[in-house]
């Protein structure tokens, strides 16, 4: 545990508050990755500073184009948008894969991208909605595709003190879909994960962003599979293709949680299977 | 017999107020006057030879009291269990990643791991075994002995060779499990608190109170009637509270002994995983032989277990192990050949199954490879060859009548609709597309109790004590944990005496209060302190029952008339009084009103020389189907239905029974397809929940459990114990049905879907 915790009651506050505090510091969103990480000795910061109170972070609103999901939302929240159901259908499919109930009402969309894991379930559905993140350090705000925050495992592009505002996703009609493997019925952590959305028109693909998680260093957008799709009928020798593809644009990892092959495999069937139930 | 009160009723738990309204007080929960809290330096390496351990960086910490070592032991530094070579903390040599080397005491428990954490430990690496059938090779590093092997058994029958020889059919194979973590809700910890005139009080979560006294006079070495051991409210033992709380326990007793002040001693879950007690790891390579009809001839087995670091509890669960290697068969020529292993990761012990579980996967898996190959039905393979009453064990033992295992296969069959799933199956009906389903079958026997290995443990003491208000207060030495020992216990005692079920209060074990019990474990608390209970509620019962008939008489029932006694009233001649009343009037007339129980187990005949003799008292006996469902695509399998019958007895609490049942299907059922504990270069690297991977409630798979009661004579109420026999079959019945849905026969626990896949590629 550190030694103390911050809690900023709003944005303003947060910039005032941070010359003060000790260099080793962190931001704690709903705190399930931050408190698991505690608990198994990877986490040493001396101060967490509590943003889960700013209410700038805590909104989902619309505009003409976007719908904006503020990153400290709890999960359960979006669960229960309407705004987020009709606008973002791979994060809508992706969320009752997002940890247990009770995390999800802990537990921010930003707070799962800030922790840059490959596995996170709610952000690689983010990337495959063409996201951007909104980011802001102290005064200066910027927008990034959130395809491009992610770095590595536990890396991300955010600067020190960076703080996601949250995301903006556009609004336009599609189809999406979210497959995970994960080790047991759920509540557990991705093997493989495919996250799609795509616009369909007379059965043929005009648009689609295919994002994959736990099978790269980071939560992947799948450029070159997607780049192939567009333009083609979603026939079932499309998606073998497509899954065909897919699998030499990943690259797993063998490591307790799973092996490789078969990760690398299984990223094919996931994707065929979700785009099966696009074309459906 | 007569009519009962309360056994064989679903009476509600004892303790489940308690524990529904968070006000049961677990170890973590109690607070003390001057309370210091300990915290432990551990190993970072899997073998070390410890060169200095400095506390100078910790001694910076605000609150910081003392380091301590092996040199403040005033005892033996020996933990008595059975072999005897785990030192209470080491002195040279650390051999796993994760052992305790030393303890930090602190003001506060933050303050104790932030100096734990600063407390330097000087090492020289050596070099470790992690492989346990390395440590069995001739050439092998040698870190326990002359040869590795913390124990070995044997059972030797027929002519086995000359068997294998003459069969009809043959099969072999290699089977291998993984670790299993008791992932009891409350990590271990203790609470010592020393006494004037230098005595211990222990409070300890613990399923065995009696190991943690041995250990805590041990280490302090101070006489056993200065020490005492309290059990608190214990959140889960499963067998993982069964040898190492006794070790937190003497660690916390050396803390308080040192500093003079109550020490508290909890476990963050991550050392729990690291250096407490698991399911052994096993690999076993089975055979069977049987002749043209079906008939088992001969079966060869080779089984180890991997030990780990210290011998703790090996012997025992590898005894068991090899008793039940064969399976519940009759079989006339058998050669078990079984050995522990040491190796340089954490000592494994006890487990719901102990040892069982994991030949039983080798040879129920081998049993459906048998069937198939005779051309039978594994159901028909098993009933021909399954013991019944008057057949002989593997070990030459005669069962008695209470052995229903044959009526629980019939069970099983017909409510699972075997025969029709069976007959879908191998005529293709039913399944279409990526996922199969697929049914699979398993029997089991599990001896009740401790058995000629643990004879000289095999008793346990109660104490029954009728307060002058009638209400009853039990002590025994057998502990609840969770699976309702202070239910049924009390259930027994109310029936005896004709008690109201409402008046009668089974505690938490003091160790000062009745005789040393021996370990819950083996299935063996409603057995043994059961039938401590009744003997000593007997003759309290003669007073009770002598004085309501005086009472009865001179209220102007008729002294011709028989009493009757139930639900804690007394009837004659049409006159009714009531327990208390009856109590009242023997406090009165200066009856004694307690008394003290004692059972020991039967004498068992069983020979080590060539595991020939009765091995158990007594055999509870188990029969699982279950019906899986196979994604052909990504090889995962999920457990749809469990059909299970049990034969354990007469069932004390119906309820309690059907829980029982279901949490160890569903813990086996998690231990065969989920949980996967993984090393790698002698270290854990997966210690936490977010990546040890259990079944949860949306894994649950449908139960239909049946009880068919056998009466055991010598029982309480003639009942014999379930606590372990629900998880023991389920891993072969989960990878028999696998392999009937897909055609993969995958051969080691747990049955990932990476595994099920592979073996689908080969198909």
């Amino acid at each position: 545990m550190p030694e103390i915790i911050v809690k900023p009651s709003n944005l303003k506050e947060l910039w005032e508050m941070l010359p003060g505090l000790p260099a080793s510091r962190r931001y704690l969103a709903g705190g399930t990755d931050i408190v698991t990480a505690n608990n198994a000795g990877a986490e040493s910061s001396v101060c967490w500073i509590d943003i889960s109170g700013l209410p700038e972070l805590a909104v989902i609103k619309e505009t003409a184009g976007s719908l904006f999901i503020g990153s400290g939302v709890k999960i359960s929240e979006i669960e229960r948008s309407k705004a987020a159901a009709r606008w973002c259908p791979a994060l809508t499919a992706a969320i009752p894969h997002f940890a247990s109930p009770s995390l999800r009402n802990m537990a921010t969309l930003g707070g799962n991208a800030a922790n840059s894991s490959p596995c996170a379930d709610g952000v690689c559905a983010l990337v495959a909605e063409g996201a951007c993140a909104l980011l802001a350090l102290r005064g200066k705000k910027r927008r990034l595709p959130l395809k491009d925050l992610f770095l590595g495992p536990k890396r991300t592009a955010l600067k020190k003190d960076e703080v996601i505002l949250g995301f903006e996703i556009p609004k336009r009609p599609r189809a999406g879909a979210y497959l995970k493997l994960g080790p047991r019925a759920y509540f557990g952590i991705s093997k493989a994960a495919v996250a799609v959305t795509a616009e369909i028109s007379g059965g043929v693909v005009k648009r689609v962003c295919v994002a994959l998680g736990s099978v790269a260093p980071v939560p992947l957008h799948a450029a070159r599979t997607s780049a192939w799709l567009v333009n083609k009928k979603l026939s079932a020798e499309t998606i073998a293709g497509a899954s065909d593809l897919v699998k030499a644009e990943v690259s797993p990892i063998t490591d307790a949680r799973s092996g490789a092959d078969y990760r690398r495999e299984m990223c094919g069937v996931l994707l065929e299977r979700a785009l099966k139930s696009l074309a459906e | 017999m007569e009519k009962l009160s309360y056994v064989g009723k679903s009476l509600p738990r004892k303790d489940a107020l308690i524990k529904v309204t968070g006000a049961a007080q677990y170890a973590d929960d109690r607070e003390f006057a001057g309370l210091l809290h300990a915290a432990a330096v551990r190993s970072p390496r899997p073998r070390i030879k410890i060169l200095s351990i400095s506390d100078t960086a910790a001694r910076r910490v605000p609150g910081y009291v003392t380091l301590v070592t092996y040199k403040d032991i005033k005892g033996v530094n020996k933990w008595p269990v059975v072999l005897q070579d785990y030192p209470f903390l080491p002195e040279k040599e650390a051999r796993f990643a994760g052992e305790t080397v030393a303890l930090v005491v602190a003001g506060t428990a933050r303050a104790a791991r932030k100096a734990a954490a600063l407390v330097e430990v000087k090492y020289k690496e050596l070099p470790f075994l992690e492989d346990p059938l390395k440590a069995l090779e001739k050439g092998a590093l040698k870190i326990y002995g002359k040869d590795n092997i913390f124990s070995s058994f044997v059972i030797k029958r027929g002519s086995v060779d000359e068997a294998f020889k003459k069969a009809a059919f043959t099969v072999e194979g290699e089977f291998s499990t993984n670790y299993q973590v008791h992932a009891y809700l409350e990590t271990q910890g203790a609470i010592a608190l020393p006494e004037a005139g230098g005595g211990m009080t222990v409070h300890s979560t613990t399923q065995c109170p009696f190991y943690v006294l041995d250990a805590v006079a041990a280490a302090l070495g101070i006489p056993y009637h200065k020490v005492k051991i309290l059990q608190t409210v214990t959140g889960g033992g499963f067998g993982g509270k069964e040898d190492v709380p006794a070790l937190v326990a003497s660690h916390a007793a050396l803390c308080a002994a040192k500093t003079g002040r109550p020490v508290k001693l909890i476990y963050g879950r991550k050392e729990d995983f690291q250096s407490m007690s698991k399911r052994h790891p096993g690999w076993a390579r089975v055979a069977y032989a049987a002749d043209k009809n079906g008939k088992l001839t001969a079966c060869r087995v080779k089984y180890v277990l991997d030990g780990g670091a210290y011998s703790t509890l090996s012997p025992i669960v590898l005894w068991r192990g090899t008793v039940h290697a064969a399976g519940p068969y009759k079989i006339a020529n058998v050669d078990i050949k079984t050995y522990a292993a040491a190796t340089n990761k954490v000592p494994c012990g006890a487990f719901r199954g102990f040892g069982q579980p994991q030949v039983c996967f080798a040879q129920e898996s081998l049993i459906d490879e048998l069937a198939e190959k005779v051309g039978m039905d594994p159901v028909q393979f098993r009933l021909r060859n399954i013991l019944e009453p008057g057949d002989k064990t593997v070990t030459g033992q005669k069962l008695n009548s209470s052995c229903g295992l044959k009526e629980i296969i019939q069970t099983v069959r017909k409510r699972s609709g075997w025969d029709k799933k069976i007959g879908d199956r191998e005529s293709g009906i039913g399944n279409q597309g990526d996922i199969v389903t697929g049914i699979g079958f398993s029997v089991t026997y599990y001896g009740v109790g401790l058995g000629a290995k643990g004879r000289y443990l095999d008793r346990a003491g109660a104490l029954v004590n009728i307060y002058k208000d009638s209400s009853v207060g039990v002590n025994v030495g057998n502990t609840e944990m969770g699976q309702g020992a202070l239910t049924v216990l009390a259930q027994i005692a109310a029936e005896t005496l004709n008690a109201p079920y409402e008046s009668v209060r089974v505690e938490e074990v003091d160790s000062s209060k009745v005789p040393d019990s021996g370990p819950t474990v083996a299935s063996r608390t409603t057995l043994m302190s059961g039938n401590a209970i009744i003997e000593a509620a007997t003759p309290i019962r003669e007073r009770i029952f002598k004085t309501a008939c005086d009472m009865l008489i001179s209220m102007g029932a008729g002294a011709s008339q028989k009493m009757t006694a139930h639900g804690g009233l007394f009837y004659m001649g049409g006159k009714t009084v009531d327990f208390k009343r009856v109590v009242a009037e023997c406090w009165f007339r200066r009856h004694k009103m307690s008394e003290q129980g004692w059972y020991a187990a039967p004498r068992t005949t069983f020979k080590m020389e060539d595991g020939q003799g009765d091995a158990y008292v007594i055999y509870s006996y188990s029969a699982d189907a279950a019906e899986v469902e196979v994604d052909l695509k990504t090889g995962v399998a999920r457990v749809k239905k469990i059909w299970a019958a049990y034969d354990v007895g007469k069932i004390v609490n119906p309820r309690l029974a059907v829980a029982q049942a279901q949490g160890g299907l569903l813990q086996g059922m998690s231990w065969a397809l989920y949980e996967n504990l993984v090393y790698k270069n002698g270290i854990m690297v997966n210690p936490n929940f977010t990546d040890y991977v259990m079944a949860t409630t949306a894994d649950k798979p449908e139960y239909d459990i049946t009880f068919i009661e056998k009466p055991y004579a010598e029982g309480p109420y003639k009942a014999k114990g379930m606590g372990e026999v629900p998880l023991i079959g389920v891993a072969p019945a989960v990878a028999n049905a696998i392999k009937n849905a897909c055609g993969a026969r995958v051969n080691s626990v747990p049955l990932l879907p990476e595994k099920i896949w592979n073996e689908l590629k080969k198909i």
